[in-house]
């Protein structure tokens, strides 16, 4: 026999041989039997080697395994299912997950950012708009204008938003009355009540904001010119 | 070097319809199979049935082996299992004997191996084999007797050998292969010689 294929088959045995030359030789030893009796003496030096006691030597159990074996149906070539195609599911598993939390974290943002300016905008109604007061002249009564700012002085500070306040107008009011003859008198009466009681509130949020009348500041700064 | 490529390749061979690439497998793992086994029955033919049966089992559950761990491993499992089983089963219907009834009977020569399972013929031939295979070692070569049995006794690999040895892995394997050579040419003269019945036992 070729000790070339018998130096393999003992590293086979100790499982030290390449794997390109183990499928080759596991192919001839199947088939070999020459080959596979010597492959079954190894297995006996080893047993003996390591003083397998009550392990019988003789016993004649691969023939015996072999020929229940051989009434056996052969195993059909289904390749099992590949561990690494598994590992590979789970590790998309939680990528999925995680790309699923990070989108709707980024549309949150988002949403948040384009809601901002407007909430500041809104919350922003204390501090007036800066009032530029021109001052007609030194030595002249002074005169105040306030004149209305149309620019913020800084981008960082959001313009404000125009105020939506609900002013009844005069055309509207005169209306009212002129069709007065027209409604009832409660509903009449409730209608004007509702109107003079929006002035009043507007009237008294105007002068709290100040932004039509000038601040206390203001005034000051205009007497005191520098 | 990946750890069971050898079993795998037979294992591979086996899940494409090859048996006999099984018989390598069983060749290779009997006595190591036999001998775990006997730590849950101490009859040596008992503990064979259940290996045979372990092994049996192995073969018809391969295809669902992916590899995801040793071979041995998972054979070992298969075993353990079955030896368990096993002795809950004896436990269970222990088996009665009755010296009146017919000795044709199968239940007997179960019987007979209970009672009696080292038979001297068998205690002979096991008993030549150490024999043959100890001398064979003893008249080893020191560095082919040294290598042969880190292998073997303390399951060293090649390179831990060579490390402890203070040689090249490639000198371990010659040494490796040409003690096996020496013993087996021993051996196969038992096997081959007087003790050529051995197949026939069991």
């Amino acid at each position: 026999m070729n000790e070339e294929l018998d130096s393999q088959l003992s590293a086979m045995f100790d499982d030290e041989l390449p794997a390109a030359e183990c499928e080759l030789l596991a192919r001839r030893l199947s088939r070999d039997e020459q080959l596979k009796a010597r492959w079954g003496r190894y297995a006996v030096i080893g047993a003996t080697i390591r003083a397998e006691r009550g392990v019988r030597l003789n016993a004649a159990l691969a023939s015996r395994v072999s020929a229940a074996i051989s009434s056996e149906p052969a195993l059909t070539a289904e390749p099992a299912p590949q561990p690494k195609k598994q590992w590979a599911n789970r590790w998309w598993q939680p990528m999925a997950s995680a790309a699923a939390v990070a989108g709707v974290a980024a549309v949150s943002i988002l949403w948040m950012r384009s809601q901002a300016p407007e909430v500041t905008a809104q919350t922003q109604t204390v501090a007036p708009p800066l009032a530029t007061v021109a001052a007609a002249g030194a030595g002249t009564p002074v005169a105040m204008q306030v004149v209305s700012t149309a620019e913020p002085d800084s981008y960082v500070v959001p313009k404000n938003a125009p105020r939506r306040l609900v002013v009844p107008s005069t055309e509207l009011a005169n209306y009212v009355v002129a069709h007065s003859e027209f409604s009832s008198p409660v509903t009449r009466r409730n209608l004007l009540s509702a109107f003079m009681a929006s002035e009043s509130g507007t009237t008294a949020g105007t002068s709290a904001t100040g932004s039509e009348e000038p601040t206390e500041d203001v005034q000051d700064d205009a007497k005191n010119p520098q | 070097m990946s750890a069971d490529i050898s079993d795998l390749s037979l294992v591979r061979r086996v899940q494409r319809g090859d048996k006999g690439a099984f018989d390598a497998l069983v060749l290779k793992y009997q006595h190591k199979l036999v001998k775990l086994v006997m730590r849950y029955v101490r009859n040596p033919a008992e503990a064979e049935d259940i290996a045979q049966e372990a092994f049996i089992k192995a073969y018809r559950a391969l295809p669902q082996f992916r590899g995801d761990s040793a071979f041995y491993t998972w054979l070992y499992r298969i075993a353990i299992n079955t030896a368990k089983n096993a002795v809950v089963s004896r436990d269970r219907s222990p088996i009665e004997y009755d010296l009146d009834r017919n000795n044709t009977d199968e239940s007997y020569d179960m019987q007979g191996r209970m009672k009696d399972p080292e038979t001297p013929e068998g205690l002979v031939l096991t008993d030549e084999i150490r024999s043959t295979v100890n001398a064979a070692i003893d008249a080893l070569p020191e560095d082919l007797r040294t290598a042969i049995v880190l292998r073997e006794l303390e399951g060293l690999s090649y390179e831990e050998i060579a490390a402890a040895m203070d040689c090249p892995v490639g000198t371990v394997r010659s040494r490796i292969f040409r003690a096996r050579e020496a013993i087996d040419r021993r051996l196969r003269e038992v096997f081959e010689g007087g003790l050529g019945r051995v197949e026939e036992l069991g």
